[in-house]
Order: C-alpha cells, then structure tokens, then sequence
C-alpha cells in the first residue's frame, strides 16, 4: 500500500442485505473511503462522490452506504463532521446544527410562536381571499342549484303563502337587490314552507334566496321587516361569507395535518375542536358584518334601516330568544345584534 | 475476514430487569432525550412553516431517524431510512384526492359520494401500500423488514373491523382488534423470515371489561352527579328566563366540567384498552416461529403517562411535547421484549436481506400512515 491511510472512524460493517456484522476501521486512502478490517483487509471501498453518508439527526449513528450495497455504521458522529469539513462538506450538517441544544433555540420558538400567530392572521386570510378571487362563478352556482335541490328533496315544501302577501314582498325585495353591488338580476327570490326549518331565511352562494312562509307568518304582516331580513342576507352573498367559510376550514384542517406527528394525537384534538371554536367566532363576525349591510342597503333603497332590529325584537318576545353570545354560538347574541343596529343607524342619521 | 461477530450486547441485556427466569429475555431501551429531541422537534416545526408546508415531509424523516435510531435492542438501534421525496410526493397525491373529494362533495354532491365509495375501496389498497411502505424502510442490523398483506385482510381488519365495533358499541371491539393485530403481525417479514400473530379473544375480552367497567363506573358517577342537580336542570330547560343568572353561569360551568369528565372517562378506558391489547398481541407474536415477543405493559401506568404527558403538554402550551414523546417512547421500549430461543449471535448472523424485498420499485405512497 503507497499511499498513506488517515483513520477517520472506529464501526461495524456489513456485507450487502446481511446483519452479520464485523468490526472495522473507516479509512481515507488515496481520495477513496475505506473499510478495514483488524488485518487491515479492504472489506469495501468507493470514492467519496459514489459513497452516500447520512445526515446527522442526533446522537444515533452514521450511515455510509458503499456503492456494492454495504454498510458502514459508526457512532463517531464528530469525527465524520471532521472528516466532510475537511472535503468542504460541511454545510451538509447546516439542520444538525440549528437543531442542537443551545440558547438560540429559544429564540426559535419565538420566531415559531411568531410565524405560527401570522400565518393563521395574515397567511390564512389572504390565501382565502386569493382562493375567492380565482373562483369561477361557475362553482357557486353548482354549488347553489344542488344544495337547493337537496333541500327541496329533504326538508323545505312548497310555499302556501297568499299571492298578495307574496307580490309585496318581491316588490320590496326588488328595490333593495336594485340597490345592491351585483343590481336585480343578481338575486332570485324563493319562496318555501319550511318545515322542520322553522321561521328562517337563508342565501346560496350565487344570489338565490330562500324565505320560509313560517318566517311570514311570524312577521305579521311587516313587509318592511321581512325585506330588512333579505336585505341581510343578500349581504351574505355580497361579502361571499360560505366559499369563504369552506376555503377557511379547508386551509385551518390542512395546517393541523402537516403538523400531525410533531405535536401528538391529543394536542392534534384539542387543535381541531379549538378551531371548530375559532370558525365559530368568524361565523358570527360574518353575521354582523351582515347585519351591517341591510342597514346600508335599506338606507339607500328608502326603507327604514331599522326594520331588522324589529325583527330581533320579535324572536325576543315570541320565541324567547334572548340568549348571550358565547363562545358556543353560531350568531351573536339576538339582543346585543338588535342593540348594534340601533346604534349604527343612529351613528348614521347623525352624520 | 471474520465474520461473526462477538455480539457484546449479548451479554449486557442478557438476565437483566431481574427476569433471568424469562430465559434469554432482550429488552429495548429508548436511548433518546428530551433536550436533544426539542431541538429537532422545534426545527422541524420552524422550517415546516417557513417552506410552507413542504419541509414537513424531510421533518417527519428527521423525527423517525431519532426515534427508530434511538430505539435500541441488543446495543443496536432500529434504522428510518425514507426519503423526503418519497414522502412528499406521497403526500401531494393524497392531498391532490382529498382536495378532489371534498370539492366535490361541496360542488356536485354525487359526483363526490361516488368518490367517497371509492375513497372507501381504495384505503384498504393505500394502507396496505402504507404499511408496505414504512416496513420497507425500517432495518435493523442492515437487514429490512417486510410487509406482504394484501388489500382483502385490510379492508376486514381496518373497514369492517371498526364498523362492526361501532355498530354494536364497542362489545366486538375486541374482535376488530384481534383482526387488525393479526393482519399486521403475520404479514410482517424480517430478512425473509416471517412474524405470526394470534391473539386469543379471550385474552382481549378481559382487558376490555376493565374498560367497560371504567365507562360504566363512570357514567354512573356523572349520572349520579346530574341527578343531584336535576331541578336546576329541570328549570333551565323549561323555563331558561327563571334562573339568575349566577346560577345560569354555574351550570354552564357544570355543563362543562360533564363534558371533560366525560372526555375523561373514554379517553382513560381508550388508553387502558391499548395497552392491554398491545400486551395480548405483542406476547402472542413469534418470530420464525420461535423467538417470542413480549410486552407487559403496565395498564395504570401507560393511562397515567398519556393522560400527564397530555396536560404537561397543553398547560406548556406544546412546549413540553418533546419531552412528552420521549417519556412514553421510553416506557414503551422498556416494556418490550425479544425472548431468543437460540444464541442471538447465530440467529443474527444467518439473517440476510431475501434479494426482492427492497426493489426499487417503491411506491412513493405514503401519508396514509397512522402510525402503527
């Protein structure tokens, strides 16, 4: 042998595919990687761009796989660090560093807590809104026709109401959507018995609205009402509240699965039953900001804006509804939402 | 060239734990600790969220490496060898599915029913390329292990084992376990040697009354509980404008404090159950037919360490996870065992890798690994 060997590390090889095992010497001779045995017999070898070594993850031992499929194992992490330093190789080892334990891993959690506090305020929203502005219009209106469809199927009638009763209330109904950002030709109007639905309204994404005859009847005749009620919902539609509801859910359940197997199962429940409470809060800021529009478009279209505080006032009064928001609510509390009308519109009368 | 080896830790774990009675009895350790795992735990979560998202895959290998690597039997770890590659293009096509599937439940409800059907038919085929997967890259001592079950015994084991316990509330659980313990224990393969599994039903059905009596035990406490405040009860759902509003804050607080003893109650028989089950499959495994394993498991103690690490990690708002990890990586190994019915050092130098085993064929499916 001409050349001089540099010991690089103490270990254990094996032949390809074979636990059995033999003790060896790592050696750097003549610009190839070597394993000697004790009588220093070459058991493989191979030039240092043909041999792959394993990354350091921790303490457990090094890898280096030789190109006839054998293997060296070593626990002597340092002084393979050495060994690729020398070769210019270090910065392989650029993760294994970060990840020692040292005082700058707190500042890590830092920049962890930091990062992971915008992404769910920034990062999160804005990718909703980006999600928002490249979907079709195409996408509600599927969406729409076969949510209507399927309730039709399952729980909504048909309407019942008296014709007169039902020409006022497209009549009112026309004027406020004339006043709205998509104008009358973006929202249709349907009337339905609602069944187990009860007294209630409700709008699809692509503008068709849905009023229930039991929601009639509990207004008594207060056209203006029911519109202040439509006039809410059409501002459901305008703000695009349930894409982005859905793109909301699906980006909050993705970032809890990339995470998965770092934070453990039980953390992984507490996650998602916490962020079902989360959707919860950004549901009713949804219904406020709601409530906000039939103010605005009542205005403009000449009804009183208040009508839809009459409307809280009643489930108040008939329905008994007079519970406090809690984290556990869907909408805002009904007497705190009749509350946040009146002061808006006297807010608005002043100026 | 000598090779065989003089195996040393041979006679380090040999008649240790005061069980020389078991025979040659080797246990695993958990080599590992917290301090060192927090750091590749944080860089793992830090990188995860600046290459948003895409890191995930390389962090869930770092992870493995130190567990597997870690994981030690016969002074010899347990090696990870996937690739961040692998991983993640194993996660964009179960991504890319689930993106499909649930567009299309929104959009075209039938049109994602279908999906779900298939989605129903196709786990089966994706676990067992998962498991396939994950046995695959594990080795130890340089020789893989394998895994060669097929899509029939994972649709009975992990589609209508658990269907049929949830129908029947959890009375033919066991049944479901024994299915998936002996689908996963008798398709595994080390060095082209075989595992076997046949847990007695028996034997689960006893772990599992333990459980039952927990659940029964404690319903009947919160029932119990419930009575006692059932006029407040009573008045709240009849009559909600009644109550002061003290009170009507006391029993949300008490509607609360049911909901998490409630959570508790089934969390702790959960866990209780596991441990049993894991013991009864565990003992009831052999290896080339001979060599048993063990696993004895402490019921009590393995609720306690989960329940614990659970609160020490949410009260440290997730900062004591690693540290959490490590802990019941630990009580597990310990807990775990090899009884070699021959000399370990010629059992060992006799296995070698079967020539087809490790192809380059690898499917890169993964994702749908839920850890087993």
């Amino acid at each position: 042998m001409a050349s001089e060997a540099a010991s690089i590390a103490q270990g254990e090889w094996h032949p390809a595919g074979s636990s059995r095992s033999v003790p060896c010497r790592l050696v750097e001779d003549g610009g190839r990687l070597v394993v000697r045995d004790d009588a220093r017999a070459e058991l493989a070898g191979g030039s240092l761009s043909l041999v792959e070594i394993s990354a350091r993850v921790g303490r457990i031992p090094r890898r280096i796989t030789f190109p006839d499929g054998s293997l060296f194992e070593t626990g002597e992490n340092d002084a393979v660090d050495r060994f690729l330093a020398r070769k210019g190789r270090g910065r392989q080892g650029i993760v294994h560093w970060l990840e020692q334990f040292h005082p700058r891993l707190i500042a890590f959690v830092a920049a962890t807590i930091l990062l992971g506090v915008l992404v769910y305020r920034v990062a999160l929203p804005a990718l909703v809104e980006l999600a928002v502005a490249v979907t079709p219009p195409i996408v509600p209106q599927i969406m729409s026709a076969s949510t209507l469809e399927t309730m039709d199927r399952t729980v909504l009638g048909p309407s019942k109401l008296d014709e007169t009763i039902r020409s006022q209330i497209l009549e009112g109904f026309r004027r406020i959507a004339a006043h709205s950002q998509g104008g009358e030709a973006a929202y249709t109007l349907n009337f339905r018995e609602g069944g187990p639905v009860g007294p209630n309204a409700f709008a699809l994404p692509d503008g068709t609205l849905i009023l229930t005859d039991e929601l009639v009847e509990l207004a008594g005749g207060d056209t203006e009402m029911i519109v202040g009620v439509l006039a809410h919902e059409i501002g459901h539609v305008e703000h695009e509240h349930s894409l982005r509801q859905i793109y909301r859910a699906a980006g909050i359940a993705g970032l809890i699965m990339l995470f998965a197997g770092d934070i453990g199962s039980g953390a992984e429940d507490v996650l998602v039953q916490g962020s079902g409470l989360l959707a919860l809060s950004y549901s009713r800021a949804a219904e406020a900001e709601a409530d906000r529009h039939s103010v605005a478009l009542m205005m403009r279209a000449g009804f009183d804006p208040t009508a839809i505080a009459r409307f809280f006032e009643l489930l108040e009064t008939k329905l008994h509804d007079s519970s406090d928001t809690s984290i556990f609510s869907t909408h805002p509390g009904t007497p705190e939402r009749r509350k946040a009308i009146l002061d808006l519109v006297a807010a608005e009368r002043r100026d | 060239m000598v090779l065989v080896e003089p195996l040393p830790a041979q006679s380090v774990g040999q008649g240790s734990f005061g069980r020389a009675a078991e025979g040659n009895v080797q246990r695993l350790s958990f080599t590992g600790s917290a301090g060192e795992y927090f750091g590749i735990w944080i860089v793992n979560i830090l990188l995860t969220i600046i290459t948003l998202g895409i890191y995930s895959a390389w962090a869930k290998v770092r992870r493995n490496r130190y567990f597997y690597g870690n994981t030690v039997l016969l002074g010899r770890g347990f090696e990870y060898h996937a690739r961040g590659g692998q991983i993640l293009i194993g996660r964009l096509i179960v991504f890319a599915y689930l993106v499909l599937y649930n567009v299309m439940l929104t959009f075209v409800p039938f049109v994602g029913i279908v999906l779900g059907v298939a989605l129903l038919f196709l786990v089966p085929w994706l676990l067992t390329r998962g498991l396939r997967f994950s046995a695959r890259v594990t080795s130890y001592r340089n020789v893989r292990f394998d895994f060669v079950g097929r899509a029939g015994g994972a649709f009975l084991a992990f589609i209508v084992g658990p269907v049929l316990a949830a129908i029947t509330l959890g009375i033919l659980a066991p049944l479901a376990s024994r299915w998936t313990h002996r689908y996963i224990g008798s398709n595994l393969r080390y060095g082209g040697k075989s595992f076997s599994t046949n847990p007695s039903v028996g034997a689960i059905y006893r772990t599992w009354g333990i459980s039952a009596a927990v659940i029964v035990l404690g319903l009947l406490i919160v029932g119990f509980i419930a009575f006692l405040n059932l006029a407040i009860v009573m008045t709240a759902v009849e009559n909600p404008d009644l109550l002061p509003p003290e009170m009507q804050v006391s029993l949300g607080l008490l509607a609360a404090l049911a909901y998490v003893l409630i959570l508790a109650i089934f969390g702790t028989a959960a866990l209780v159950y596991r441990a049993g089950v894991r013991n009864v499959a565990w003992s009831a495994t052999t290896f080339d037919g001979k060599h048993r394993l063990l696993s004895d498991l402490s019921r009590p103690r393995y609720a306690w360490i989960a329940v614990s690490n659970f609160a020490v990690t949410l009260v440290t708002l997730g900062l004591m996870r690693p540290w959490a990890a490590v802990r019941m990586a630990r009580y597990i190994n310990e807990h775990t065992g090899v009884r070699f019915e021959a000399s370990v050092g010629e059992i060992f130098s006799a296995i070698a890798q079967e020539g087809s085993a490790v192809g380059a064929e690898f499917m890169d499916m993964e994702g749908f690994d839920f850890g087993f």
